[in-house]
């Protein structure tokens, strides 16, 4: 009994050690390609780095540590940039964020609802079609829209002119979409003036949003029992009354993770906004993401853009813990003690 | 409160007939049990009444009402699904108040019925909780529960104890059969299970295949059942049957199977007499086949030699499973029977108490 309670305890201690040794390649790779340029991403957002100190990075001669300039430059909107405001930017980005989501789950829900409708003709078809523009590339998906939204020949004015044509104004359409910075609806978004490219954008990327809800929905659809409808029928309930009373609450534990997916994808949607508006006009549709790539690419500022990154994790840290905590107050119903 | 009537009522799914021209007439304030084996078609009927399905073809009446074209919400049916489809997300109390609130029923008086029905359902502790957080026994009264609060014309219940285990079952069927004196309402009650059929109805609707086969009382369905099946359905252990002949001579009207031949009384024997060599189905009851020690005085027991096979002692009887040539049968006799596995005896046929089934038809003939 002494004996193999012992050996019990050594069997349990190597096997509590295994798992350690077997993550170890993993944490060293980590270490050289995640930790590493972290750290040293910090460490260069308190410098004045530039391409110049490429060659020699730290050890430059010239590189000068100065301290949090790079971050107080950057809320005081002190750098020499045109058009820059870090928190007008910090707000577009929630809002874009928070506005496309608000958008593709409502939409994703009631036509994943719609196409559950029992009896309906070519559901497959329906449902193979609406994951279409998940699999198309950012790159195409940006040129077609932004095609579509061409002033002279996009199929947007076009589509506009003929509607306009209905109610008897037979002008054609120039609407200049990417272009123009007045905001259609002043004051809209207090501190950050939602120009016609946000428009352009936002319908564009509701083509791309909706289907990955729709998705998420028609499997949760799927899961909620048929009898809970024919027990509210027989209740007194309508369809519309079904739709909130059951459907609506049922879905919320599979729709709230979607939901936050879907914001944090939007919120650094980094490929679509480059492709489509560059983050103009007049950085109206800029992200912090793609301010960040212009600071790199545009003005080679590692310093400034490696203080925009720390920043940008900072916010990304921030929206994760928050929406870690929504997505685990959201536990299904039956599984929830 | 009101009656309920299938008049030719059809279903088909497809091209498949599910429900072949039934008629029932529920009268008011009955307790009317659909029963019969699994797949025949009961929870069918229970749907169409409830407006869940759409019929074929006939008319469903509640009351005097044509409902064949209403909502199941303007029925004023409840349902008890055998699910119990309780609202996952919804408290016990909002389960209950549900419906309530979608008539926009005043809130005192939701909250009055809910607490009442709550009370007589003996849940009141568990209103606040949500369905996962209750046993099987508690969601089915909770589902009974939502369903009285609406007092409603008629309570359908599909299977409602199915779920439960065996005591629970017999202690909740007593308190369904209470609930139905309590609320003086029509009830039509769905079970496959004849036990809780016997037990609780105040009449049967026995099905088959979608046909139905007899409504009648309980007891005159286990007295006089009209054909094979019902006879087989009813009581359990089930009736047993014997292939067999009529023999008719010198006016007397023998039974004759590959092994024994037992007469019928004088008494009863007119319907047969014209019935000579006629192919039958020979059915007796377990209870009127008896050990010759405790056979009940008066009767007209005719004797059969048998083997016991098998015996299960039940405590308060016991079931001698019989074989006579290759008919193999059961007899229930009296505790205190001494007979044991493989003795030969013989045992006493009660032939006051047989039933004989045309071997075509499967009718009774009487
Ligand atoms: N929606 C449907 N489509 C096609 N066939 C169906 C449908 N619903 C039921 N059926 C068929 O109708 C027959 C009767 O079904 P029903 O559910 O009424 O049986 P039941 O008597 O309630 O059986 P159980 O005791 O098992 O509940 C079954 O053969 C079933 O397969
Ligand atoms: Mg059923």
């Amino acid at each position: 009994m002494a004996i193999s309670k012992s050996t019990q305890k050594a069997r349990k201690k190597r096997q509590s050690n295994l798992p350690y040794l077997y993550l170890l390649p993993a944490f060293l790779i980590m270490g050289v390609i995640t930790f590493y340029p972290l750290i040293y991403q910090v460490i260069i957002s308190f410098t004045n780095f530039e391409s110049k100190h490429l060659l020699l990075g730290l050890r430059s001669p010239e590189l000068e540590f100065i301290g949090f300039k790079n971050y107080i430059d950057i809320f005081t909107a002190a750098l020499p940039v045109e058009n820059f405001n870090f928190f007008r930017v910090l707000t577009f980005n929630f809002w874009w964020a928070i506005s496309n989501v608000f958008l593709h789950v409502p939409a994703g829900v009631l036509i994943a609802t719609l196409l559950n409708t029992e009896g309906l003709w070519l559901k497959k078809i329906y449902r193979a079609a609406y994951i279409l523009p998940v699999v198309v590339p950012p790159l195409v998906v940006a040129t077609v829209w932004t095609n579509i939204f061409d002033e002279r020949y996009g199929a947007m004015n076009q589509l506009l002119a003929i509607i306009g044509g209905f109610f008897g104004n037979p002008d054609p359409v120039y609407i200049r979409w990417f272009e123009d910075v007045k905001p259609p609806i002043p004051g809209f978004l207090p501190g950050a003036p939602l120009t016609l490219a946000y428009y352009a954008m936002m319908i564009a990327n509701f083509w791309l949003g909706w289907p990955f809800m729709s998705v998420v929905a028609t499997g949760a659809l799927q899961s909620i029992p048929k009898d809970l409808y024919e027990a509210a029928s027989i209740d007194g309930a309508t369809g519309s009354q079904q739709f909130w009373n059951i459907t609506v609450p049922l879905l919320r534990p599979a729709m709230i993770p979607a939901a936050v997916y879907g914001f944090t994808l939007s919120f650094n949607l980094f490929n679509f906004v480059f492709f489509m508006t560059g983050g103009g006009p007049a950085r109206s549709t800029e992200l912090l993401v793609t301010f960040a790539y212009n600071l790199v690419r545009n003005l080679r500022w590692y310093g400034v853009a490696a203080a925009f990154a720390v920043i940008i994790f900072i916010v990304a840290l921030i929206v994760f813990l928050i929406t870690n905590r929504i997505t685990r107050a959201t536990q299904n119903y039956q599984e929830a003690g | 409160m009101a009656s309920v009537t299938f008049q030719n009522v059809f279903k088909k799914f497809g091209d498949l007939e599910i429900i072949k021209n039934l008629n029932i007439h529920v009268e008011d304030k009955e307790f009317l049990v659909l029963v019969g084996p699994s797949g025949c078609g009961k929870t069918t009927a229970l749907r169409l009444l409830a407006g869940l399905e759409e019929i074929t073809d006939g008319e469903i009446k509640i009351g005097e009402r044509v409902v064949n074209d209403v909502a199941p919400k303007d029925r004023d049916i409840a349902m008890v699904f055998q699910s119990y489809a309780l609202y996952p997300h919804l408290s016990v109390y909002d389960n209950m108040a549900f419906g309530l609130k979608l008539r926009k029923t005043p809130k005192e008086e939701i909250k009055k019925r809910v607490n009442d029905a709550a009370e007589i359902l003996d849940i009141t502790h568990l209103l606040d909780r949500k369905p996962r957080q209750l046993s099987g026994g508690q969601r089915q009264r909770v589902a009974v529960g939502r369903a009285i609060v609406r007092e409603p014309k008629v309570f359908l219940f599909d299977e409602p104890l199915s779920n439960l285990d065996a005591k629970l079952r017999v202690q909740m069927r007593a308190e369904i059969s209470k609930l139905h004196q309590r609320l003086q309402t029509t009830f039509i009650y769905v079970t496959h299970d004849q036990t809780e059929a016997m037990t609780m109805a105040s009449r049967i609707a026995v099905i088959n295949k979608g046909l139905l086969q007899q409504l009648d009382t309980p007891q005159a369905l286990y007295d006089k059942p009209n054909n094979l099946f019902v006879a087989g359905f009813i009581g359990s252990p089930a009736m047993n049957f014997f292939s067999a002949t009529l023999n008719v001579s010198d006016g007397k009207v023998l039974v004759e199977t590959d092994s024994f031949k037992v007469q019928i009384p004088e008494a009863l024997s007119a319907p047969y007499k014209n019935l000579g060599g006629k192919n039958i189905i020979f059915g007796i009851r377990p209870e009127n086949i008896h050990d010759p020690e405790f056979a009940p005085p008066n009767i007209h027991g005719e004797k059969v030699s048998v083997k016991v096979d098998v015996t299960e002692l039940m405590g308060n009887e016991t079931f001698l499973y019989l074989m006579s040539g290759k008919n193999t049968f059961i007899a229930r006799v009296d505790p205190r029977s001494k007979k044991r596995v493989g003795d030969d005896m013989q045992v006493i046929f009660d032939m006051d108490k047989f039933h004989i089934f045309d071997a075509s038809t499967e009718e009774a003939v009487r």
